[in-house]
């Protein structure tokens, strides 16, 4: 039957009592009663997700700075693609904004990102300057995706606000997020040449915008549920 | 409005230029941004540092611009936040909009600019200090710990979730100087353990933005753990204890056994076993005394160092049924023993000459002691005779077995002939034999040579001896009895009292008193022991002859004596003849002195046995018990020599 290396390694697993993690998400049999996860967990996944995209963000511009621009004197006519959408600017604002507009500039923000970001990488890794183009466009790719499923994520948060009621179904953002982006930007971007100056304005730009949406997700989490951890 | 304020120092820098050539005043230096902090994300102040003033009252002035905006502002607040200071308030506070700072100084001869700066708040956040830092003790299963909790920065904003800080914090034990640090997280309450028990701790909380600056650390707090006794401690204690008993346990068991341990790891080196040997005094150099010490007393012997003392050690009579008288000697007391008579019972090898009659009389140095086999002995028959070693004289150790077995029970009769006469007065004495040479002497009677009845000359012997197991010392005395003391004529019994010490391992025979009952003797010639002379010497006389006194003569008045000394056969033998004189044997010679005086010996006797020879004879004149001397010789060969010595 079973040969011994077999048995050997079934008695190792059972007796060395490897740590099993329960992840949050409930995998469900047929016919079993299934337990989606709650509105807190799936609220504490998308801020980490947003956390976890800021800092790579971060660490990508920290180093176009340092290579291509030592001076900090560039003052560049840096115009982000995402500035007609609007933002609230400070506490106040966002508070007043209530959870739903909250929600909606949240993927307004992520759906305007998509592309971007793809094309920079793109963009990335068809500059032959040197390993640290290469080194970067890894992280852009990382970037990209993780926006993407930042993006689904924060959807599903709102689909799970709305079923709970805490949002009503007002939103109609969700259908077309491509329609958000400016179309000046997405123009520049179907140019498709990206210099090292449009990567460092593109960085500089998503750096900002991923920090916006961890910020507003956790406002939505901590007025919607608030909790020890706010 | 700016511009026409802006203008007004230029005019006054321009009149002091024309004014004031002279002096040192020059237009400000520049002005630099040292640095903008927001604690909360909500407003902002930012810091420069003046250059030179020129000499002149300098201003300064803050100006910034947004981002996308043309728009340039001045700091709205210079003195809240202090002295070259702008404070930005909420309402002029946007996140994630760039500021362009500049801070421009200006005196009466010029202005100058500082270096732009942007500025986006959301990067420079630096939170106030936690507050309300508690700690606490708390005990557990396992010790005490501390609780430390705070709260967030007063003007952080958290709970909105406008602002996240995560926060560290800092342990130490007072007067220690490296802090133990700890990351919390976004909590605000974290646990310490491991303490000391008794210490005092120092704890300092701090927070930070998840981008930003850390704060500064909070004031420190003192916390003083109780005293407590550490789980691991008591463990430890107790294997300590449980190590030294174990220890202790086995010191004392290699001290009990320290000889057996010492026996095996240094085995004792073996040293001189010298009896006498004093070891002391050869380690004190003195060889002399060592060996003066080893030197024993009375060997070599020097006192009555005749030859004859050697050479008779005893001297064995026995006749068969014929009743002849053998006289055997023996030198070799031990050889002597040896042989036997050649009876088909005779199967000792220790006995001596004297199955059962042998005397045994003592060498003359250390006294004789005379051992008479009984004829019970003969009955003891198969008592294996250590106690014969009466017979082995001279052997401290030596073991004779069966010396003097009894042979009585083949029928022969070894009877003395006449050898032994009463003597007047004999005494035993316990002779003490010292050293490893004394020899005894054995005379061995026959029963047969004594009839029972006419027990004038009976010879009754009184062996006696008491084996003892002593440190070796034989002790032989002779003793004699007399049975007659009145009967001037009745011979005296002369009882050999022999007592040998034996230190024989065969002690445990116990010599019988031997009586020897002479049994009747057909014909006989009666040698009886006359006197012992003052040099322990035996003297014999025929019973029945006259007294004849010479030394070194028997001589024999009418009956046959077998005094004379044929010679000395190669097998040691004494051979003795029937002479009327009988001649001088060996080197000490046989002397005889017979004493004439009505002594009715039955047996003839013969006496003297050298030390080195055999003493064979027969006594003619006893009673016809005659043998050939070739028997004698063959008995005399077959069993052993007593070296017994007798000393006329």
């Amino acid at each position: 039957m079973f040969s011994l290396p077999v048995w050997v390694a079934v008695l190792a697993l059972v007796y060395l009592d490897f740590p099993i993690r329960v992840g949050t998400a409930a995998i469900c049999a047929h016919g079993q009663e299934c337990h989606a996860p709650s509105l807190a967990d799936l609220f504490d996944r998308v801020i980490q997700q947003s956390s976890r995209v800021h800092g790579i963000s971060s660490e990508l511009h920290s180093d176009y700075e340092q290579y291509f621009f030592p001076s900090k004197n560039h003052i560049g006519k840096r115009k982000c693609h995402t500035y007609s959408i609007l933002t609230p600017a400070d506490k106040e604002n966002a508070q007043r904004l209530g959870r739903e507009e909250l929600t909606e500039v949240i993927l307004r923000l992520l759906g305007a990102w998509g592309d971007p970001l793809s094309q920079l990488h793109r963009s990335m890794t068809q500059d032959q300057n040197q390993d640290f183009n290469h080194y970067s466009s890894n992280k852009a790719l990382e970037m990209s995706d993780m926006v993407h499923e930042l993006r689904s994520g924060v959807t599903k948060v709102a689909e799970k606000m709305k079923l709970l009621g805490v949002i009503s179904n007002a939103l109609g953002y969700m259908s077309s997020p491509e329609s958000l982006a400016p179309s000046s930007v997405s123009s520049s971007y179907e140019r498709g040449d990206f210099n090292s100056i449009d990567h460092h304005d593109l960085l500089y730009c998503f750096r900002r915008d991923s920090n916006k949406v961890k910020n507003y997700l956790r406002i939505l989490k901590c007025t919607t549920l608030p909790e020890l951890d706010c | 409005m700016r511009r026409a304020v802006g203008s007004v120092p230029l005019l006054l820098m321009l009149f002091f230029i024309g004014h004031a050539k002279e002096t040192r005043y020059s237009p400000p230096g520049k002005p630099k941004l040292t640095s903008c902090r927001s604690p909360e994300k909500e407003t902002f102040t930012c810091w420069w540092e003046p250059g030179s003033d020129g000499g002149l009252p300098t201003t300064y002035a803050l100006y910034y611009r947004k981002e996308n905006s043309d728009a340039v502002y001045e700091c709205p607040d210079y003195h809240t936040a202090g002295e070259n200071s702008c404070f930005f308030n909420k309402n002029d506070t946007s996140i994630w909009v760039n500021y362009n700072i500049t801070v421009v100084a200006t005196n009466a001869l010029g202005s100058n600019f500082s270096d732009p700066v942007d500025v986006d708040v959301v990067y420079i956040v630096q939170p106030h200090t936690p507050e309300n830092v508690t700690v606490t003790v708390m005990e557990d299963k396992d010790g005490p710990f501390l609780r430390v909790s705070w709260e967030p920065p007063r003007k952080a904003d958290t709970r909105s979730g406008w602002i996240t800080l995560i926060y560290e914090l800092r342990v130490k034990l007072e007067g220690e100087e490296e802090w133990e640090e700890h990351r919390a997280g976004q909590q605000k309450m974290f646990n310490i353990f491991s303490l000391r028990s008794g210490g005092m701790y120092l704890v300092q909380v701090r927070c930070k933005p998840d981008h930003g600056f850390w704060s500064e650390w909070s004031s420190t707090t003192y916390i003083k753990v109780p005293d407590y006794f550490p789980r691991e401690t008591s463990v430890w204690i107790l294997i300590a204890v449980f190590s030294a008993f174990i220890f202790f346990i086995l010191t004392w068991i290699l001290n009990l056994k320290s000889n057996s341990v010492k026996h095996c790891l240094l085995p004792p080196v073996p040293g001189p076993k010298i009896k006498g040997f004093d070891k002391q005094l050869l380690k004190n150099g003195r060889s002399e005394e060592v060996f003066s010490a080893l030197v024993v007393p009375g060997f070599p012997p020097t006192t009555s160092s005749d030859c004859e003392d050697l050479l008779v050690e005893y001297l064995e009579v026995y006749t068969p049924e014929e009743q002849e008288l053998i006289l055997e000697e023996g030198k070799d007391l031990q050889e002597g023993c040896l042989k036997s008579k050649g009876s088909p019972s005779d199967s000792d090898s220790g006995r001596g000459s004297c199955d059962s009659h042998t005397l045994l009389m003592e060498k003359c140095g250390e006294g004789e002691g005379k051992e008479e086999k009984h004829q019970e002995r003969a009955q003891k028959g198969k008592r294996q005779q250590k106690h014969q070693t009466g017979w082995e004289e001279g052997d401290v150790s030596h073991t004779r077995e069966d010396v003097l077995s009894p042979d009585m029970s083949e029928g022969r009769v070894k009877t003395w002939p006449s050898v032994f006469s009463p003597l007047p007065q004999y005494s035993s004495r316990p002779l003490d034999h010292q050293g490893s040479l004394e020899t005894a002497r054995q005379l061995c009677l026959s029963d047969s040579l004594f009839p029972p009845p006419s027990t004038s000359s009976h010879l009754s012997y009184n062996a006696k001896e008491g084996l003892a197991l002593g440190s070796g010392q034989q002790e032989f005395y002779l003793g004699k009895k007399q049975t007659h003391p009145s009967n001037p004529q009745s011979q005296p019994r002369w009882h050999l009292q022999a007592h040998s010490d034996f230190n024989i391992s065969s002690m445990d025979r116990k010599q019988a008193a031997s009586g020897l009952q002479l049994p009747g003797f057909r014909s006989t010639e009666y040698v009886e022991v006359q006197r012992v002379n003052q040099e322990d010497m035996v003297i014999l006389q025929p019973l029945f002859s006259s007294s004849c006194q010479r030394d070194g003569h028997l001589q024999i008045g009418q009956g046959e004596d077998y005094s004379k000394v044929k010679g000395v056969d190669s097998g040691n033998m004494l051979l003795l003849q029937r002479e009327v004189e009988v001649k001088r044997e060996e080197e000490d010679g046989d002397r005889y002195s017979c004493d004439i005086q009505d002594r009715v010996t039955e047996s003839c006797y013969t006496t003297s046995t050298a030390a080195s020879s055999q003493v064979t004879g027969k006594p003619t004149s006893c009673a016809g018990t005659a043998m050939p001397v070739q028997e004698e010789m063959v008995l005399a060969a077959n069993g052993y020599v007593d070296a017994a010595t007798m000393l006329l």
